[in-house]
């Protein structure tokens, strides 16, 4: 697998989280989701991809979706966590963090071995 | 940025396009609601930007990080594959749910081929039960050299080949053909209903 393949495929696999974790202190809309998404990692590499996701996340029960009109002058649709989202992103956030722990004391004990 | 005629023309064009591409697969109501969504997203970038040093450069550029409308189409493709197979149950986009998942894993690219490999043999059954009435001297059991070499259809028999057996063949290429389709199906479906189920949350 080249490194390209191996990026390509973390930035794939924590971009659910990113996204639950971005509406979880309140509902937003699709651009203010990327934009929050732009401030705080390099996950969007393509802005338009964001928004199938956002729509599966809906089908799956894990986020609720409303346009909302008269805010600007066009419509916005706003996403939010669901029950069920809330229960899937702390089950996610338990399991990214023992997963990081793992492979960090991994690295750790690598370098420790190296030196 | 306040948009000229010829800047909303380029907006209608990359919606246009969208539209056509989404609608190629996905239902017309969730087509609109797509394209409404992108057109938001683009009607917020464009508000929110200065059109400097031209409008042709600032739409272009707000237009290049959203995506080519086909990059965002086959996204849109990606991601809806799998519920369309499970939901309608119909071959086609099943075989492209299949198709999808194994070029993302290995396991996937290994269950694909043996549901692949079920889907032709059982269509290569029922073959044998449309060719049996047009060639009935190269379709059937073929033996060669006194042992059975080949179930199936030879253009022409090789020497020393025979076909055996009658017409009796056409019914049992059905029943084979139809079983293993069936099974090929509702294995596939299995497979893309636990699949779909994996990523799903306990409701």
């Amino acid at each position: 697998m080249s490194h390209e393949t191996w990026q390509e495929q973390l930035r794939r696999g924590s971009l659910d989280l990113a996204i639950l974790l971005t509406v979880s202190d309140g509902p937003r809309y699709g651009l203010a989701i990327i934009q929050h998404l732009e401030a705080f990692t390099d996950l969007v590499v393509t802005e338009g991809t964001i928004y199938p996701i956002l729509g599966r996340l809906t089908r799956d029960g894990l986020l609720s979706a409303e346009w909302v009109e008269g805010e600007a002058p066009h419509a916005r649709k706003y996403y939010s966590l669901t029950r069920a989202g809330a229960k899937r992103l702390s089950t996610m956030k338990a399991e990214w963090r023992a997963f990081a722990e793992k492979i960090e004391r991994l690295m750790a004990s690598s370098e420790r071995h190296a030196s | 940025m306040t948009l000229t005629e010829t800047g909303e023309s380029r907006i209608n064009g990359y919606l246009f396009v969208l539209e056509r591409s989404l609608g190629s697969f996905l239902p017309a109501d969730v087509v609109r609601d797509a394209v409404r969504e992108i057109e938001s997203h683009v009607r917020e970038r464009v508000a929110s930007t200065d059109a400097m040093p031209n409008e042709r450069e600032a739409l272009e550029r707000i237009l290049a990080e959203l995506g080519p409308p086909l990059r965002v189409a086959q996204a849109y493709s990606a991601e809806r594959t799998i519920d369309e197979a499970v939901a309608t149950g119909r071959v086609v986009p099943m075989l492209r749910a299949v198709w999808t998942l194994a070029l993302r894993t290995f396991v996937g690219s290994a269950i694909a081929t043996g549901l692949f490999s079920a889907y032709a043999a059982g269509i290569g059954f029922l073959a044998i039960a449309a060719l049996k009435p047009i060639f009935p001297n190269n379709v059937g059991l073929i033996v060669r050299n006194g042992g059975p070499w080949q179930l199936g259809a030879q253009f022409p028999l090789p020497p020393g080949a025979t076909v055996h057996g009658g017409y009796w063949i056409i019914p049992v290429s059905i029943a084979c053909g139809v079983g293993v389709l069936v099974f090929a199906h509702t294995t596939t479906r299995h497979y893309l209903t636990a699949w779909g189920k994996r990523r799903r949350p306990e409701l």
